[in-house]
């Protein structure tokens, strides 16, 4: 029952926020927070009670419609705890740094709220419908926050984004109809391991490949990225780069390996291509941006780029390289991002040649902005370090080409370079016109960032914190390729 | 009980469009009519529920197997609603108590053609289910345009009406009965057998505005009152559903092309109607071809030729049905173009909600119905083998993504008037209680399914 409540407490909180009273935004907001805060309580409540020595827990099962063997299928490993808690967590804090939205806030807390059912029930899903629906039941809330309280360009990019993401998961709909037709039945848990025939294996792949890929997203597939996180407002960005773009790389280790190990085998040599391209190419375009949440964006695409570089190597580094890189990413990116945002309402611009000199005006955001930017290029000792370094070393250790490999580590000096040039301009120097008149964070956004600052020093100084939940979990997902 | 009695909801319907037209002598209020026959649908769903599953009769001209209970609950169904809303917003500037009677006796008319087990029964249905639709597509009288659709509407549909019969004729000379128990008996094999299945189902096709006999569609759609688009292309289309899937489970042993020939046409009316439906402007014309789509969709179920295909072409048609009548209903309201929806979220935030839901539905997104339309069609399409058509459906389910939410990003994103319609309060349930099946059939599924899953 807990992971149920987990999953639609946000839909009642949801439900009533959108009834409460137009002009009632404080009470809105104050639902949301609470309901969020619940939330993440639950899941922590969750995790203290978790044994990482056993597979899945907690588990649901009820049947939905048992004539197609469609039921209602929960469990959390040490995979799916890990991005829940990630979701429970950046969901409150998108609530409490939405603290001021003045634009029909009702409907804004609402849609923040339906948004945490759609991510919260992708991560514990374990029947292939339920996923689906918990997958796509993300889109609608994100659509609305991008076309509603994002920038000028708006309506192209929530578009964009919706029919991009739509087009990825149909055929991902086609995938698991497939699946089904072989094992005769939706339930994930149980498909893992059947050794279905090698041809079957590489289309179903396929399928899946589109469908994970746009949300990743994975060059050449990731064009709608830039434009959603630029136009969507702060909470929405830090919500679609730290959950949503994990659902891509969550379903290639929940799904796509364990059910088609042999094709995830043969698909590794193009994936680690495209990931070692979108690692460089991210990194390139990240280089050339003027625009703050943009070049955040473009970053995103990089490393999300050692997710799948991780992930196609097939081994107990770069798989537990993988999950570190998506939960650091979550954390850095939601600073960033946060502090991207907080800097814009101040100073109503995100360019970076009119904001300089932060650290001299103010001191607490230039210094924040500094750290998660360290954090981000990977610098030993902070969370961003520990992902990069093993899904490196995985990818160098498996068996798929070096030359990716060795373009990949030039991805970390690319970081480095664009990012340290980004603190040079932006948190050095003299502050800009723009700045010069700004105040410092206040204690609510202070708030808001240190609960990040901690986890980026827990996971950088002690990687067990969070490799000991994914270890066991990766070392059985690594026999299966192996046996394949 | 006898079999007389197994009709009771036929006879209430009757007995509603005759006291539709008089209603408003008794109580002398425009929308009593409707009201009444809204009732008397809602009794004729609640009897058929009652009666349920019944053995042939009359000779073997009807029967009450799981399909046909399955649709004449759900034509009841939608119909009562359909008239419920008529009760609180009317048809405009005519007088709806005519309105009432025709929507009535083409229920009845629907009903019948799902339990015919005859040829004969079957056409007269047919007719007794399109000839109120013909009316009520030109029910605005001094409207050149509705005129003109009307009349297309019509010539074409007694074109092919004919056609069938034609069909229907050679059928008849194989068997030497027009029985379905007999021509089953008598597998029309060969050249003949082809020839008859390919003349009836182009009647069909054409009814249903399939590609490539759609093009009455969009006229008659765009030239009629919305309100009568809402009736016309959901209930007769549920009812020809059925039929379609119980012609293809009679002729298939004798005509192994058939399956082709469903497919053939689903691709055409896929590809056509969602790419037609893109540029539109007006919402009556974008939900006729989408309205082609769907129906392609449907003919791939029908083109896997399995039972689960069956089951699906029914399932999914009513899973459009139910949010395509709702939307055209709201269309009614709002006005026919796609523009007149802008600014609905100021001013209607209940109507705007649910049209989110209606219209994500018609795409498939999850929890609503379509999206369970969607997968047990392409599960039993995929069964089959048929996975280009299946692809080419995916694609074009994304298109229709596209259309449909011009409709929402108008209702959301743009600037509209902001006086709203007067508040209806039966208009609005109708279209709530609409909303309410889109959702809830689609996250309570299983017993549709199970039902209609053993039905074949």
């Amino acid at each position: 029952m807990l992971l149920s409540a987990i999953i639609f407490l946000p839909l009642v909180g949801a439900i009533v926020t959108a009834l409460v009273p137009k002009d009632r935004g404080d009470l809105a907001r104050w639902i949301a927070a609470g309901v969020t805060t619940i939330d993440l309580a639950l899941v922590v409540f969750l995790a203290l009670k978790f044994d990482v020595a056993q597979g899945m827990q907690f588990a649901e099962k009820v049947a939905w419609v048992p004539q197609f063997g469609i039921s209602y299928n929960l469990g959390v490993d040490g995979i799916s705890i890990t991005m829940l808690f990630l979701s429970a967590l950046l969901s409150v804090i998108a609530v409490v740094a939405s603290w001021k939205m003045e634009t029909k806030p009702t409907a804004y807390f609402a849609m923040l709220l339906l948004l945490e059912v759609g991510m919260n029930g992708v991560f514990v899903a374990l029947d292939f419908v339920l996923f689906y629906v918990f997958w796509e039941l993300v889109l609608v809330p994100m659509y609305f926050l991008i076309g509603t309280w994002g920038g000028p360009r708006k309506e192209y990019a929530s578009i964009k984004f919706f029919l991009y993401t739509l087009f990825g998961s149909v055929f991902m709909l086609v995938g698991i109809i497939a699946l089904y037709l072989q094992a005769g039945t939706f339930d994930i848990t149980a498909m893992s391991g059947l050794g279905l025939p090698a041809t079957f294996q590489w289309w179903v792949f396929a399928a899946f490949f589109l469908g994970f890929a746009v949300k990743v997203p994975v060059f050449p597939l990731h064009t709608w990225l830039p434009d959603a996180h630029v136009e969507a407002p702060t909470a929405a960005s830090v919500l679609l780069a730290g959950i949503m773009l994990k659902m891509g790389t969550y379903g290639f280790i929940r799904i796509a390996l364990p059910i088609l190990p042999h094709a995830a085998n043969q698909w590794a040599p193009f994936i680690t291509a495209l990931a070692a391209i979108s690692i460089v190419y991210g990194a390139a375009l990240a280089f050339a941006q003027k625009d703050l949440k943009k070049l955040v964006a473009y970053s995103s695409v990089s490393h999300m780029g050692f997710v799948m570089l991780g992930i196609a190597s097939g081994t107990a580094e770069g798989l537990n390289g993988a999950i570190a890189v998506m939960f650091s990413h979550g954390v850095v990116t939601g600073m960033l991002f946060l502090i991207v945002g907080m800097v814009y309402e101040r100073t109503h611009t995100r360019m970076i040649q009119d904001v300089s000199g932060l650290s001299h005006q103010v001191p607490v955001a230039g210094g924040l902005l500094a750290f998660a930017s360290f954090a981000s290029l990977g610098l030993p000792g902070l969370s961003g370090f520990v992902g990069e370094f093993l899904t490196l070393l995985g990818a160098w250790k498996s068996s798929v080409p070096a030359a990716w490999v060795v373009i990949a580590a030039i991805g970390v000096l690319l970081a480095a370079a664009y990012t340290l040039s980004m603190v040079q301009r932006v948190v050095l120097g003299t502050p800009s016109e723009a700045v010069s008149k700004i105040t410092d964070l206040t204690r609510r956004e202070v708030a808001l960032l240190v609960p990040l600052v901690v986890l980026t020093l827990t996971v950088g100084l002690y990687w067990n914190s969070l490799l000991r939940f994914t270890d066991p979990v990766v070392t059985r997902i690594v026999a299966m390729l192996a046996g394949a | 009980m006898s079999a007389l009695a197994w009709f009771i909801p036929e006879y209430l319907l009757l007995a509603g469009a005759f006291l539709a037209l008089f209603a408003e002598l008794i109580v002398r209020r425009e929308g009593a009519g409707a009201a009444a026959g809204a009732l008397f649908a809602t009794l004729a769903a609640l009897s058929a529920v009652a009666i349920g599953v019944r053995p042939v009769a009359f000779g073997g001209m009807l029967e009450l197997d799981q399909v046909s209970v399955t649709v004449r609950v759900a034509l009841a169904v939608l119909s009562a609603v359909y008239l419920l809303w008529l009760a609180g917003r009317g048809m405009g500037p005519e007088r709806s108590r005519e309105a009432t009677a025709l929507v009535l006796l083409a229920t009845l008319g629907g009903m019948l053609m799902v339990a015919s087990r005859d040829l004969m029964v079957l056409f007269i249905s047919i007719e007794l289910a399109t000839m109120p639709a013909y009316v009520l597509m030109g029910y605005r009288r001094d409207d050149e345009h509705t005129l003109e659709g009307a009349l297309k509407y019509f010539l074409l549909s007694m074109t092919t009406s004919l056609v069938m019969l034609y069909g229907f004729s050679f059928l008849f000379g194989i068997a030497g009965s027009t029985s379905f128990g007999v021509i089953a008996a008598t597998p029309s094999a060969g050249l003949l057998g082809a020839f008859s299945a390919v003349f009836v189902f182009v009647g069909l096709f054409a009814k249903m505005s399939a590609a490539p006999f759609h093009y009455w569609a969009p006229d008659a759609y765009a030239g009629a009152s919305p309100a009568s688009v809402a009736f016309v292309s959901t209930v007769p289309k549920l009812a020809g559903a059925a039929v379609m899937v119980r012609l293809a489970v009679l002729l298939a042993p004798g005509v192994p092309a058939l399956p082709t020939v469903f497919a053939v046409a689903s691709l055409l009316s896929m590809l056509l109607g969602n790419l037609a439906a893109f540029p539109q402007s007006d919402v009556r014309r974008l939900m006729a071809y989408s309205g082609v789509a769907h129906t392609g969709y449907m003919l791939l179920a029908l083109s896997a030729g399995s039972a689960a295909g069956n089951a699906a072409a029914i399932y999914y048609t009513i899973a459009y049905a139910v949010p395509s009548m709702a939307i055209m209903l709201l269309a009614a309201e709002e006005g026919t173009a796609v523009d007149d929806f802008a600014g609905l979220a100021a001013r209607r935030p209940a109507a705007a909600g649910v049209a989110v839901v209606l219209l994500l539905s018609l795409v498939g997104v999850p929890p609503m119905v379509g999206m369970f339309g969607k997968l047990v069609l392409f599960t039993a399409a995929l069964d089959a083998g048929r996975l280009a058509l299946v692809l080419v459906a995916v694609v074009m389910s994304v298109v229709s993504a596209g259309y449909y939410f011009r409709i929402l990003r108008a209702a959301f994103f743009a600037e509209g008037r902001t006086e709203r319609v007067a508040r209806a309060l039966p208009a609005s349930v109708a279209i709530m209680a609409l909303t309410a099946v889109t959702l809830s059939l689609g996250v309570f599924t299983g017993p549709l399914l199970r039902w209609l899953t053993a039905a074949f």
